[in-house]
């Protein structure tokens, strides 16, 4: 069993012709943005035929997973009774590195939200909800420093 | 606007509003009944019969189809009706620049522009399709298909909790006071201004409520940086208005209002607004999204932002009133905030007195059809915050999704 920061009850993610491939990725724990299999632009989120070219091939690229926060939002408002106990959480909008400037919406877990700041890096990590359903959230990543007490910790 | 021929000038003849509640507040109507109360009632504002109306224009996720109403209305004729893509609140005064550009074809005389919003009798406006899961026995997550396009898109933002648009647009003003240092205390001051304003209003569903500064601080957090005030209201009503040529205004017993210049759009890659994309410019990003729209605006106008009297902002979020007022270049990038904390928003003395029926934060939530109303209601010198010699009125459609505006005046 994988960590868990969301409830079951959270909506599943609609999906279409173009975007199902995505999710699919997901699943198997790959973080993709859409590259164009003709100009080489990549787009998230993805989408049946490029802005900038119009050729509709298209391959999913595998990026690093980490990136900085573009923006975010600490929601302290639980709009589906869910979330009541789960408030405040936190939505951001990762930069995403290796990824053209494409940007995600997702969420920063493991941290206060009071902590929480434009510009700081942070890391992909898997929610495994359902057997075909895996949610990519990130948290801080980790510093050299908190590395280190990382590696201390699974010496005791 | 450049007149297709003189005489066929469009013009505002007729205003109607349904009483305004708030959310559940009008239980016995309906919110389809009621937007056929507001074509009726503006239609007599105008001094014009039902028998004259050949036009229906509405926009966006209308459940009030104009084919009925046109039936239901007994309409002796249906010769145009139009839908506007923009979605939520982006496309009332694109309606009412279809409307315009009907009759200024000759395509219609006389078209009427509705928008009905009864959010208690069906669902909360903007929560996105499957925010609310069903109740029920323990079920395995995993994959839907989407039924729409929307749907799809918000694949992307659902399971992430950003369920509805005061968390998507309280990422853009987070951006926004990382950039250019925006503080609560100047959008606190958008929620303080409207509000006085409202109190005026005896149309204005929180009319009889004041606010302060510290009212504003002191409301709980929806989504940071917005609080409960920041967020406009959740009410039941409708309003119309109705549009045909300078020629057949002059028959008419109102004083006919000019639209002087419209546009609508979007920039290249803000697809439906920073709700689904967050991967667009930062420049973009962090603007109402009306930048292109305000160059053609005040193009089609041949007026600018000094030449405006009254705004009518769209003010769903306080902050995205500030990004609009930076669009619409009543200052610069950025400046929103100090501009509304000088008080140039608030009547009497402010430079550009703004939503002065109380907007959607206090007013009502129809969608910015209401704004439309207003305008016409400051050219007409009757609104309860009136302006003096207010010739000229700018109304913004929505922020932050495709959006669209109108320049409003006396002939």
């Amino acid at each position: 069993m994988t960590e868990r920061w969301f409830p079951d009850e959270m909506p599943d993610p609609a999906v279409n012709a173009e975007t199902i491939g995505w999710w699919q990725e997901a699943a198997a724990h790959r973080l993709v943005v859409q590259r164009c299999g003709d100009c080489r632009r990549t787009r998230h989120p993805p989408g049946p035929i490029c802005p900038a070219c119009r050729s509709t091939v298209a391959q999913w690229a595998e990026v690093p997973g980490t990136g900085v926060v573009f923006t975010y939002t600490v929601v302290r408002q639980a709009f589906i009774g869910c979330l009541a106990d789960r408030i405040p959480y936190v939505v951001v909008a990762v930069e995403l590195d290796g990824a053209g400037g494409a940007r995600m919406v997702s969420n920063l877990v493991d941290i206060d939200p009071a902590d929480v700041s434009i510009g700081m890096p942070v890391a992909v990590v898997w929610e495994d909800m359902g057997p075909e359903l895996a949610i990519p959230r990130f948290r801080p990543a980790p510093t050299a420093e908190t590395a280190e007490a990382g590696t201390k910790g699974a010496q005791r | 606007m450049r007149p297709v021929t003189a005489g066929r000038r469009p013009c505002v003849v007729g205003v109607g509003e349904t009483r305004y509640a708030r959310w559940g507040g009008i239980p016995e109507t309906s919110e389809y009944q009621l937007a056929l109360s507001a074509i009726v009632g503006a239609v007599a504002d105008a001094g014009l019969s039902m028998d004259d109306v050949d036009g229906l224009a509405s926009f966006a996720e209308d459940r009030n189809e104009a084919t009925f109403a046109a039936a239901d209305l007994g309409l002796a004729e249906l010769r145009y009706a139009t839908l506007s893509w923009l979605p939520g609140g982006g496309g009332a005064c694109a309606a009412v620049a279809n409307a315009a550009m009907a009759v200024e074809t000759g395509a219609a005389e006389v078209v009427v522009v509705y928008r009905s919003l009864c959010q208690g009798q069906f669902h909360r406006f903007g929560q996105g399709p499957g925010g609310r899961p069903p109740a029920g026995p323990a079920r395995t997550p995993g994959l839907r298909k989407a039924r729409t396009l929307l749907e799809a898109h918000v694949g992307f933002t659902m399971p992430f909790g950003m369920f509805s648009p005061p968390i998507a647009y309280a990422m853009v003003v987070q951006r926004h006071m990382h950039r250019f240092g925006t503080t609560e205390h100047q959008m606190g001051q958008v929620a303080v201004t409207t509000r006085a304003h409202a109190a005026r209003n005896p149309r204005a569903v929180m009319g009889t409520r004041p606010m302060t500064m510290d009212d504003y601080l002191a409301s709980r957090f929806v989504s940071e940086p917005f609080r409960l005030f920041d967020c406009c209201l959740e009410t039941d009503g409708a309003c119309a208005v109705v549009v045909t040529t300078s020629e057949r205004a002059l028959d008419l017993a109102r004083t006919p209002i000019e639209i002087v210049g419209h546009a609508q759009g979007t920039p290249r890659g803000f697809g439906h607004g920073q709700y689904s994309n967050v991967s667009m410019p930062d420049d973009d990003y962090t603007s109402a999204g009306a930048r292109t729209v305000a160059d053609r605006l005040w193009a089609s106008a041949g007026l600018g932002p000094a030449d405006i009297d009254v705004a009518e902002i769209y003010d769903h979020f306080t902050g995205l009133v500030l990004l609009s007022l930076e669009d619409f270049g009543f200052c610069g990038r950025g400046e929103g905030g100090p501009l509304a904390a000088s008080g140039a928003l608030a009547w009497p003395d402010g430079a550009l007195p703004t939503n002065t029926h109380g907007g959607s934060l206090s007013e009502a939530y129809i969608h910015g059809l209401n704004h439309v109303v207003e305008g016409v209601r400051q050219l007409r010198g009757e609104s309860t915050c009136q302006v003096d010699g207010a010739e000229t009125v700018l109304v913004t459609s929505a922020a932050g999704v495709p959006t669209s505006a109108l320049v409003l005046g006396r002939p």
